[in-house]
């Protein structure tokens, strides 16, 4: 008797469970009017935003309802997500997640990734490539179709500087403000150990460029990266400069100022609190030079974007009622709003010309810069993380090779990233570089050739690895048609190809039968 | 040599005992201001008013208690009445299954009561974060999440405690089980040898079982994000006042934060203040026979 009702408790228990799930999510849409091509209609939407515009987001929703000549009629929630979180939360509950949100643009690919951008139409994609500056088109751009609706155009960096301690003179080179803060015991805040995002300035000011392709899927699939280089090795000693400074803070932070910063890299977003702290002190313009061997680089910097974003939905209906909405909210009016309550510097053309917009010293500041800014086009979403590290592995370095080192280790991860097979034919004519792509094989069917100029040298040898590792082994012992080019006893025991005289050489390699044949040419 | 002797013998036992207190009391005073100095300079922030940002300083320049007043301006009444609920109920339910657990472990030998101890210890193991998404997906389809995270939240807590029996256990261990008989005996049930016998001698650990209960969800804040997921009105403290700390908002909230803080702190340092001698005795207590 006892475990009969023991039995009917637990399943009274369940049941009383299952009661708290009467709630479903408020996905359906109520009275959409029988008119097909009608928009009309109300609609329960989430809305993700950063805390700092909320209230003004919900205004400006009533605006759009109480405006707008569709019949559409919004019933907002709204939600305070960080504009760098909203890839992070969207990607753990889709569908619970925000329909239309305000994101950094470096969410971009992600957000591909996941399939959590709805597609513009034709139509709300030329109102944005009518009305916003061509990059800001360009960073929602994803092969020639638009994911998203810019916000704003100021996601950039410049200089911020305590004029007490920074002379007007020495704001222009990155080794006298180094002195200064020296000298004032003041501190130069970059955050250059934990964010790609700003050491990348020095990179883009000798003119190293990291382009990359993303597919459909946000999948990276092919890179042109620079920063290993002779010119990334020239930033990289820039950057050592201010990192090996006993004055240097990696930080990005504007209150920085009120713990004994002179000199801050930051973006516009922290002009009101440097304002607060510094006063008629702060000083805002476009980042210094470095000289390294006599030259000097002006640095650069990104300059990004704000973005929205619709998530696709399963109601065409209220899909398209979305579009409009962000197409309002992203419009001049609503930018210009923004601008005024939160200073977000406008990416619509119209908005751009308004004069408060172009006196405030934070966009004059980043209109200085904006001739050395590259605009952040698509990146990869774990680029961020593969290139902080320069930071620190250029700081921990002691020696040019320490820091080449790091360089190379930057390019070998991004290598691995798009996926870099194949082989290499490593050796005196590349320097021993194993991750070098010029001299990749090219396969076709298992057969893989190249064709390599050797120039006269001591030791003119080499084999074939796989791209980025030396494990595999093809080399002299391998070679059958062309054995009297080559010089076995001096390729020694690491196998190596050394050819007896200079020349160019076309090598064929068989992958099934390991075999190699050489011609000379 | 042989004068350091007799200069010991000079000072004498009181003397040594004298210095070598005050050596170790000047040890545990430099330690806890080592230990004290970050929730002296959250105090003190929570009062600073010329900025909201962070300094380099720890003494404001002015005082005040505006971080106060605007913190009672946002959700942070909600959010702390949110985790007050969740600590107040997970207490109750939690220490009533913990108990229970031990006593029956402790007193009733039945069928595979080894094999169930040793399950609840192997699945112990495992860290709880591994279930998380699996818990997200099962909150979400009963509806307990978002706004309705705070039962959801009561009900992650509450459903795994009966494993934290190991402390209390071992502490009805060491009552002597003649006890029990002598009163099942004179007529007691099962029940009554629970409440009139044990549990009174048991003081310290039931203290210990609320006080770790009603702790534990003021800092959680993993599982509390996840099941509030951005929704204000599910959140609980840590939560909501992490949403202060983005890049933008970092140095308009700063001191709120502070303030947050101290406010938070209030309730559990008042329980812990008035049960804090059983806590010691709870703690170690059941440690003597495990």
């Amino acid at each position: 008797m006892k475990k009969i009702l023991a039995l009917l408790l637990a399943f009274a228990m369940l049941f009383s469970l299952a009661a708290c799930g009467t709630k479903t999510g408020g996905e359906t849409t109520d009275d959409t009017t029988s008119g097909d091509s009608s928009l009309a209609g109300t609609y329960d939407i989430k809305v993700w935003v950063a805390d700092a515009i909320t209230d003004l987001t919900q205004k400006q929703i009533d605006d759009f309802n109480n405006t707008n000549t569709d019949g559409i009629k919004f019933n907002a929630t709204i939600q305070a997500v960080g504009e760098n979180d909203i890839a992070t939360q969207l990607i753990t509950d889709v569908e619970a997640a925000g329909d239309i949100f305000i994101f950094a643009q470096d969410q971009f690919a992600r957000l591909i990734q996941a399939g959590a951008l709805a597609k513009l139409g034709q139509g709300a994609a030329q109102t944005v490539k009518d009305n916003n500056i061509p990059e800001s088109v360009a960073a929602v751009t994803l092969n020639d179709e638009l994911y998203g609706y810019p916000v704003t155009a100021d996601n950039g960096y410049f200089m911020y500087y305590d004029k007490s301690v920074i002379p007007e003179e020495d704001v222009d080179s990155l080794e006298k403000l180094i002195e200064d803060c020296e000298g004032a015991g003041k501190y130069f805040s970059m955050e250059l150990q934990t964010s790609a995002w700003y050491l990348a300035s020095f990179f883009f000011a000798t003119g190293c460029v990291s382009e990359w392709t993303i597919d459909d899927d946000g999948m990276a699939t092919a890179l042109n990266d620079t920063f290993d280089s002779p010119e990334g090795l020239i930033a990289a000693k820039g950057m050592k400069k201010l990192l090996d400074s006993p004055a240097h803070v990696s930080s990005s932070n504007a209150s920085d100022f009120a713990s004994g910063s002179a000199v801050l890299v930051c973006g516009t977003w922290a002009y009101d609190d440097v304002k607060a702290i510094l006063g008629d002190n702060l000083g805002a313009t476009d980042l210094p030079s470095f000289n390294v061997d006599g030259t000097d680089y002006h640095m650069g910097s990104f300059n990004g974007f704000k973005l929205m974003g619709v998530k696709p939905q399963t109601d065409a209906t209220k899909q398209a009622a979305l579009h409009k909405l962000a197409q309002y909210l992203t419009g001049e009016q609503c930018q210009l709003e923004r601008f005024a309550e939160r200073s977000w510097g406008p990416s619509n053309t119209v908005a751009q010309q308004n004069p408060d917009v172009a006196a405030n010293a934070g966009q004059i500041a980043i209109n200085l810069q904006a001739p050395y800014a590259t605009p952040q086009g698509q990146i990869s979403g774990a680029w961020w993380n593969i290139a902080k590290v320069i930071g620190d592995e250029v700081k921990d370095a002691t020696d040019e090779a320490g820091i080449q080192a790091a360089l190379d280790n930057y390019r070998d991860k991004c290598n691995a990233l798009i996926g870099v097979g194949g082989f290499v034919f490593v050796g005196a004519w590349n320097g021993w570089d194993n991750a070098d792509m010029t001299h990749k094989l090219t396969e076709e069917n298992g057969v893989y050739t190249i064709t390599i100029d050797v120039e006269e040298s001591d030791y003119m040898g080499g084999r074939i690895v796989t791209a980025t590792n030396w494990d595999t082994d093809h080399g002299a012992a391998q070679v059958t048609t062309g054995a009297d080019l080559i010089d076995v006893e001096a390729g020694g025991g690491d196998n190596n190809i050394v050819f007896k005289e200079a020349g160019n050489y076309t090598v064929t390699w068989t992958e099934a039968t390991n075999v190699i044949e050489i011609v000379k040419n | 040599m042989k004068e350091k002797k007799t200069m010991k013998r000079h000072m004498g036992l009181r003397a040594t005992n004298a210095i070598s207190n005050s050596v170790i009391h000047v040890l545990l005073v430099i330690i806890s201001i080592i230990w004290l100095i970050p929730f002296v300079c959250i105090v003190l922030q929570s009062f600073r008013m010329e900025l909201t940002g962070q300094v380099g300083y720890v003494i404001p320049k002015q005082w005040g208690f505006g971080n106060y007043i605007s913190l009672f301006k946002t959700d942070f009444t909600r959010w702390y009445i949110n985790t007050f609920i969740i600590a107040l109920v997970n207490a109750a339910l939690q220490t009533v299954i913990v108990l229970c657990m031990s006593y029956t472990l402790s007193r009733f030998r039945f069928k595979m009561r080894g094999a169930l101890m040793r399950f609840m210890m192997i699945l112990g193991l495992f860290p709880g974060m591994l279930t998380m998404i699996i818990l997200y997906r099962v909150l979400k389809d009963l509806g307990l999440t978002e706004s309705n995270a705070v039962p959801g939240l009561i009900l992650v807590y509450v459903a795994s405690s009966g494993m934290g029996y190991y402390v209390s256990k071992g502490f009805f261990d060491t009552i002597p089980k003649s006890l029990d008989e002598a009163a099942r005996v004179d007529g007691a049930t099962r029940m009554q040898v629970l409440f009139k016998i044990i549990l009174p001698l048991a003081k310290p650990i039931v203290i210990y079982t609320i006080l770790t209960a009603f702790m534990a969800p003021w800092g959680d804040y993993v599982f509390a994000r996840y099941i509030s997921f951005n929704n204000p009105v599910g959140m609980n403290v840590a939560v909501g006042m992490y949403n202060w700390l983005t890049i933008d908002q970092i140095n308009k909230n700063y001191t709120m934060f502070c303030a947050g803080g101290v406010v938070v702190a209030i309730p559990v340092t008042i329980l812990f203040m008035c049960l804090q001698r059983y806590y010691v005795e709870g703690v170690t207590g059941g440690a003597v026979k495990g």
